[in-house]
C-alpha cells in the first residue's frame, strides 16, 4: 500500500497532524497501538501556563519566545497563526472551545486548583483568574458514590478562592444499577449508562429536584464521550446554569476529543489502524522508504513522509531500560543523559529531568539516526526533546502546534 | 485515635515496632497497665521494612544453631496463632551450578539437628513446585519458609493488647526519662504533631525500640551499643514465584526471594550504616546492581518482570555486653536488665533478634517485667491466637461474583476481623483501590480499629497503594475517602496526599527505569499536570526530604 504520509501515534499530535494533511487532500493512513494521554486529559488545550521561573504566564504569545533554546516552539515557524489554525481544526472537528492564545484563562482542576490554559471545551468550568471564579455560591452536584472527583479538596479550594458551595448528591435508577459493581464508577463508564436520552432525562430531573441555590451547578465532566450532544442538551435541560468539572481519570472530555479527531480524519477518507502497532521500517539512502505493522505483517506500507507521534514514557514512543533510553521504533537518535542518576529528582514535585528528554530533530522536526538525518521521518509531540510539559504546562500545545508544523513542512515539500 | 491516658502505669513500653507491640500484648495479657508509645506510626522502623519471610531456621541452620531453633519453633506458633498474617508457601533452598553442591548435606544436617523439616528434592520436582525457580539448578531442598504480613501482625498484636486494656499513643517520641533516687520512675513524651511535651509514670519502661533504642537507652543515661546494618530490598510488580526461594549456601546478599501477597520481594543487602542516617534510609543504584544481578540467578523471570520499588531498613545489631569494641556482634535476643547491668532500676532494654522471633522476646521481656513487678502471672502468648486468627476464614470460595472479590481479599487481610468491615451498601462497597481491593468500607474499618489517621496509615494496614499502580489513581480516592472518615481538613489531606507520593517516589526513584519510569511519568501527568497537586503543596518539600 502506498500514501502520501504515514502517520504513527493516535494521541493529539498524530490525529492533528493526520486530519490536517488528510483535509489538504493527502493520502494518509495512522497507526495507534490505542489509548493515549488524551484519556487522562483535562479538557483543555495548555499553550503556555508557566514560565521557566514557575511564574503564571497570562501572554502566552509574548512569553514564547524567552523560551530556552531547546524548546520545541522555536521549530515553529509562526506560532501565533498556528494556535489560530488549531483552534480552527477543534472547530470544525465539532469541538467548540473557548478562549484565545492572545491571553490565557484558567481552568478548574478537579482538585479546585485555577490552571493557566488557552483553549477550553465550552461547558467546562474556567475563570479569567487564577484565584477567583466567576461566582458568589455554586452548587456542585456530585453523582452518589462517584469517587473519581476529590471533592473534599475541590469543594475547599473553591471555597477559598471566595465562592461558596453547597454540595448535593444525586442518582438515577441507571446510575444505582451501574454501581452494584464496584467497579463500575468510573466517568467514562457513567458516560455510557447516560448516554440514551431516557437516563439523561431522569439526571435533569435528579439534578432539577435538588433545590439547588447555587448561580450554576457543577457537575464532574461525565457526560458525551462521543461529541458535546449530551452535554449540551442537559445544559439545555437543567433549569440552572449547568458548568462541568474536569474528573480524575479516565476522562471523558479527553475520549471525546479523541473520537471527535478521529471521526473527522476518517470522514476525509484517510486510513485509520486501531490496536495496531508499526513494527519495522526500511530505511534507504537517508529516507524511511515504508514500514510494516503488525496486523498485516506481510503487507509493506509506502510514503513519501512519515511522522512519528508516538508520545513519551507513559504512551511507549519513549522506553528505557537499565542501560539507557531510546526510541522503540526506529531506534531513532534521542536527547537524553546517559547516566541513569541524572534522569530523575529526588523530590517528586521537582523538575524531573527525564521529562525533558525525546527525540532528537532538527530545524525541520526531521529525525536522525545514527547522526544522520532521515528526510522523510518527521517528529511532532510529546516524543520531543526539550521541554517539560509539567512544569511549564505546555503539553497539548506543543502537541498540536509542532503536529501543524510538521504537516505545513509535508506539504510545502 | 486519640485516646485519654492514666497518670501512672504499671508498664509504658517504647516501640510501635513488633517486638513492643508483642510486648505490650504480653504484659497486657497478664493483667498489667500498659501504655504502648510509638514516635511516628506503626511498624515505620524495621518491622516495616523487612522480607516479609516466617524463617523456618534453615537459613541459619549451619552459622547460628540457636537462632535456627528459635525460627522454628516460632515459625510454628505463628501458623497457629496468627494464621491470617501468615501465607504458608514452604521453600526451596537451590543450589545453582556455580555453588558447591556439597554443602547442601551439611545443610540439611544442620536442619534437622534444630528440628527443621528439610527435604532434598530432585531439580525436576524443584521445577515442578515452583516454575519460577532458575531451571538450571543442580540440587534442593524443600523447608517450612512461609511469608508473613509484618504490617498485620503488629496490628494484630496491638489490637489485642487493647482488647486487655493497654493504651497506645501513635506519633508519641520518648524524649527523656523521669528519674528518682536512681530509679526510672516514667517517660517524658512528645506530641510529634504538636510538640508539647508531657510526662507519663510508670513502674517500669521497656525499651524495645529496635535500633532506636540505643538512642532511647542513652536518654535514661546508660549504654547500649548498637550498630545499624542496613538492608535493601526490591518489590517487583506481581508475584512471580510461589513458594520463598533461597541460596542452598552460607548467608549472602540478595539471596532470599518471598512472595508476598500480590508482589514478590528480593533480597537483602547488609552494610554498616551511620545513626545519623537511620531516618532517611535510601536505597542506592549499587545495592539495586546487587539486587538484580543476584535475584535473577533465583527466578530468571525477574530480569523481565517491572519493579515497583526499592526500600531499606536497618537491623539492629548489638554487641555483646560489655564489648564496647563491638567485635563480637549478635544476631540473637538481647534482653538487658539495667538495674543489674547499669544500677538503674525500672528499665529493660529487649533487642537484637529478629521479626521472626518477637513473640519469645516479648515474652522475655514480660517475664523480666514480672518479676520486677513481683507479678506471677504465665505467658499464653504462644497459644492465644491473635485477632483476626481465631479460626480460620471461611475456606474454598465457590463465588465468582465480582462483589466479593474485595471480601476475599480482606480475609486475607484481616482474617476474621473481616465481619467488622461495612459491606452493606452500595457505598462501602465502592472501591478505593483496585490492585489491592481496598474499598470505602475497609478504609473506614481501618479508621475506626486500626489507628489510621493518614494515607501511609492507611497504605501499612491496607495495602492500598502498594500495588501495581502505586497509588496511580487510589491516593487521590483514599485521601478523599479518608478526609471524609477520619475529619480531616481538607488542607492537611492534601499535604498528606502530597507527602504520600513523595513516599511512593522515593521507593520509585532507585528503579526509575522501563515500565516503572512510564508509570512515575503518568502519575506525575495526573497528580501534577492534570490536578495541580504540586501547587497547593509548593512548600512540602522539604518535609518530605
Amino acid at each position: 500500500m502506498t500514501f502520501d504520509s504515514i502517520i504513527i501515534g493516535g494521541g493529539l499530535a498524530g490525529l492533528t497532524c493526520a486530519l490536517t494533511l488528510a483535509k489538504a487532500g493527502q493520502r494518509t493512513a495512522l497507526v495507534t497501538a490505542g489509548q493515549s494521554t488524551l484519556h487522562f486529559h483535562s479538557g483543555s488545550i495548555d499553550l503556555l501556563g508557566y514560565d521557566e521561573q514557575g511564574r503564571t504566564v497570562l501572554h502566552p504569545l509574548d512569553a514564547i519566545p524567552a523560551l530556552g533554546a531547546s524548546h520545541p516552539y522555536h521549530k515553529v515557524a509562526d506560532v501565533g497563526a498556528l494556535a489560530e489554525e488549531a483552534a480552527g481544526l477543534l472547530a470544525s472537528a465539532g469541538l467548540p472551545m473557548d478562549g484565545t492564545a492572545a491571553r490565557n484563562h484558567f481552568r478548574l482542576t478537579p482538585m479546585g486548583v485555577g490552571k493557566p490554559t488557552w483553549l477550553t471545551l465550552q461547558g467546562l468550568v474556567q475563570s479569567t483568574e487564577e484565584q477567583t471564579l466567576p461566582w458568589r455560591e455554586v452548587t456542585f452536584a456530585n453523582i452518589r458514590g462517584f469517587l473519581d472527583i476529590p471533592t473534599e479538596f475541590l469543594v475547599d479550594n473553591i471555597r477559598r478562592m471566595g465562592t461558596d458551595v453547597e454540595v448535593k448528591h444525586f442518582t438515577t435508577p441507571e446510575l444505582e444499577q451501574a454501581r452494584r459493581s464496584p467497579s463500575e464508577m468510573r466517568a467514562t463508564n457513567v458516560a455510557k449508562v447516560l448516554a440514551d436520552e431516557t437516563s439523561l432525562r431522569r439526571v435533569v430531573e435528579a439534578i432539577d429536584a435538588l433545590g439547588a441555590d447555587g448561580e450554576v451547578v457543577l457537575l464532574p465532566a461525565v457526560l458525551g464521550m462521543a461529541d458535546a450532544r449530551t452535554e449540551s442538551s442537559l445544559r439545555q435541560l437543567v433549569e440552572r446554569p449547568v458548568r462541568f468539572v474536569a474528573t480524575m481519570p479516565p476522562s471523558v472530555p479527553g475520549v471525546r476529543l479523541q473520537s471527535r479527531l478521529r471521526q473527522t480524519y476518517q470522514q476525509l477518507g484517510g486510513m485509520f489502524c486501531a490496536s495496531d502497532t508499526v513494527t519495522g521500517g526500511c530505511f534507504e539512502a537517508g529516507r524511511l522508504r515504508y514500514v510494516t505493522i503488525g496486523n498485516m505483517p506481510d503487507e509493506r506500507l509506502y510514503a513519501d513522509h512519515f511522522v512519528l507521534a508516538t508520545g513519551s514514557f507513559q504512551s511507549r514512543g519513549l522506553m528505557s531500560n537499565y542501560h539507557g533510553v531510546f526510541e522503540p521504533v526506529f531506534g531513532l537518535d534521542v536527547d537524553a543523559a546517559g547516566d541513569r542518576r541524572a534522569w530523575t529528582a529526588e523530590y517528586v514535585y521537582d523538575a524531573q529531568p527525564y521529562m525533558r528528554f525525546g527525540v532528537r530533530t532538527d530545524e525541520r522536526l526531521l529525525t536522525c539516526r545514527g547522526g544522520a538525518r532521515i528526510d522523510n521521518l518527521y517528529a511532532a509531540g510529546s516524543v520531543l526533546s526539550g521541554h517539560d510539559a509539567l512544569k511549564l504546562a505546555d503539553g497539548s500545545g506543543v502537541d498540536m502546534l509542532t503536529a501543524l508544523q510538521v504537516a505545513h513542512n509535508i506539504l510545502e515539500k | 485515635m486519640d485516646m485519654d491516658i492514666l497518670k501512672e502505669y504499671d508498664v509504658v513500653v517504647v516501640g510501635g515496632g513488633i517486638t513492643g507491640a508483642g510486648t505490650a500484648r504480653d504484659c497486657a495479657m497478664r493483667g498489667l497497665k500498659v501504655l504502648l508509645v510509638e514516635k511516628y506510626d506503626l511498624t515505620n522502623g524495621a518491622t516495616g521494612r523487612n522480607h516479609g519471610l516466617l524463617h523456618s531456621g534453615a537459613r541459619y541452620a549451619v552459622t547460628d544453631p540457636e537462632s535456627a531453633s528459635e525460627c522454628i519453633k516460632e515459625n510454628m506458633i505463628l501458623r497457629k496463632i496468627a494464621r491470617h498474617c501468615v501465607d504458608e508457601t514452604d521453600g526451596l533452598f537451590i543450589t545453582l551450578p556455580e555453588d558447591d553442591l556439597a554443602y547442601q548435606a551439611t545443610f540439611v544436617a544442620s536442619c534437622r539437628k534444630a528440628g527443621i523439616r528439610a527435604d532434598i528434592i530432585s531439580p525436576e520436582e524443584a521445577r515442578r513446585l515452583e516454575p519460577a525457580v532458575n531451571p538450571s539448578l543442580i540440587g534442593a531442598v524443600r523447608v517450612p519458609d512461609a511469608s508473613v504480613d509484618p504490617f498485620r501482625l503488629t496490628t494484630a498484636n496491638v489490637i489485642d493488647a487493647r482488647r486487655h486494656g493497654a493504651d497506645m499513643l501513635t506519633y508519641h517520641e520518648a524524649v527523656g526519662f523521669v528519674v528518682e533516687s536512681g530509679c526510672v520512675r516514667g517517660v517524658r513524651l512528645r506530641d510529634n504533631h504538636t510538640g508539647d511535651t508531657f510526662e507519663v509514670r510508670s513502674r517500669m519502661v521497656v525499651n524495645a525500640a529496635g535500633i532506636w533504642g540505643h538512642l532511647v537507652a542513652r536518654l535514661a543515661g546508660v549504654t547500649v551499643n548498637m550498630f545499624p546494618a542496613k538492608g535493601t530490598l526490591l518489590v517487583f510488580g506481581h508475584r512471580v514465584n510461589g513458594m520463598v526461594v533461597n541460596r542452598c549456601r552460607r548467608p549472602a546478599n540478595a539471596d532470599i526471594l518471598v512472595p508476598d501477597d500480590t508482589v514478590c520481594v528480593i533480597g537483602t543487602t547488609s552494610d554498616r550504616v551511620s545513626f545519623d542516617t537511620i531516618d532517611h534510609l535510601k536505597a542506592t543504584p549499587e545495592e539495586v546492581d546487587v539486587l538484580l544481578r543476584e535475584g535473577e540467578k533465583l527466578a530468571p523471570a525477574l530480569a523481565k518482570t517491572r519493579i515497583l520499588r526499592a526500600y531499606a531498613g536497618v537491623r539492629p545489631l548489638v554487641a555483646a555486653d560489655n564489648d564496647p569494641s563491638g567485635r563480637s556482634i549478635s544476631r540473637g535476643i538481647v534482653l538487658l536488665d539495667h538495674e543489674m547491668r547499669d544500677g538503674l532500676a525500672g528499665l529493660i532494654t529487649i533487642t537484637g533478634g529478629k521479626m521472626m522471633t518477637y513473640r519469645m522476646m516479648a515474652q522475655l521481656a514480660t517475664d523480666l517485667v514480672c518479676r520486677k513487678l513481683g507479678v506471677d502471672k504465665p505467658c499464653l502468648t504462644a497459644v492465644t491466637p491473635l485477632p483476626g486468627s481465631e479460626k480460620p476464614v471461611a475456606a474454598g470460595h465457590t463465588s465468582r461474583r465480582a462483589t466479593e472479590y474485595s471480601t476475599h481479599a480482606q480475609e486475607g487481610r484481616h482474617g476474621t476481623m473481616t465481619r467488622l468491615i461495612d459491606a452493606g451498601s452500595v457505598e462501602t462497597r465502592a472501591l478505593v483501590c483496585e490492585c489491592e481491593d481496598v474499598t470505602v468500607g475497609e478504609v473506614k474499618f481501618a479508621v475506626d480499629k486500626l489507628h489510621v489517621r493518614n494515607l501511609i496509615n492507611l497504605r501499612r494496614r491496607t495495602r492500598m497503594g502498594m500495588g501495581t499502580c502505586q497509588g496511580e489513581l487510589c491516593a487521590c480516592r483514599g485521601a478523599n475517602v479518608l478526609c471524609q472518615v477520619a475529619r480531616t481538613e481538607p488542607r492537611a489531606a492534601e499535604h498528606d496526599l502530597a507527602a504520600f507520593m513523595a513516599e511512593r517516589w522515593k521507593g520509585a526513584r532507585p528503579v526509575a527505569w522501563g515500565d516503572t519510569l512510564g508509570e512515575a511519568q503518568l502519575t506525575a501527568t495526573i497528580y501534577e499536570g492534570l490536578c495541580g497537586l504540586n501547587r497547593l503543596c509548593g512548600d512540602d518539600k522539604k518535609i518530605a526530604l
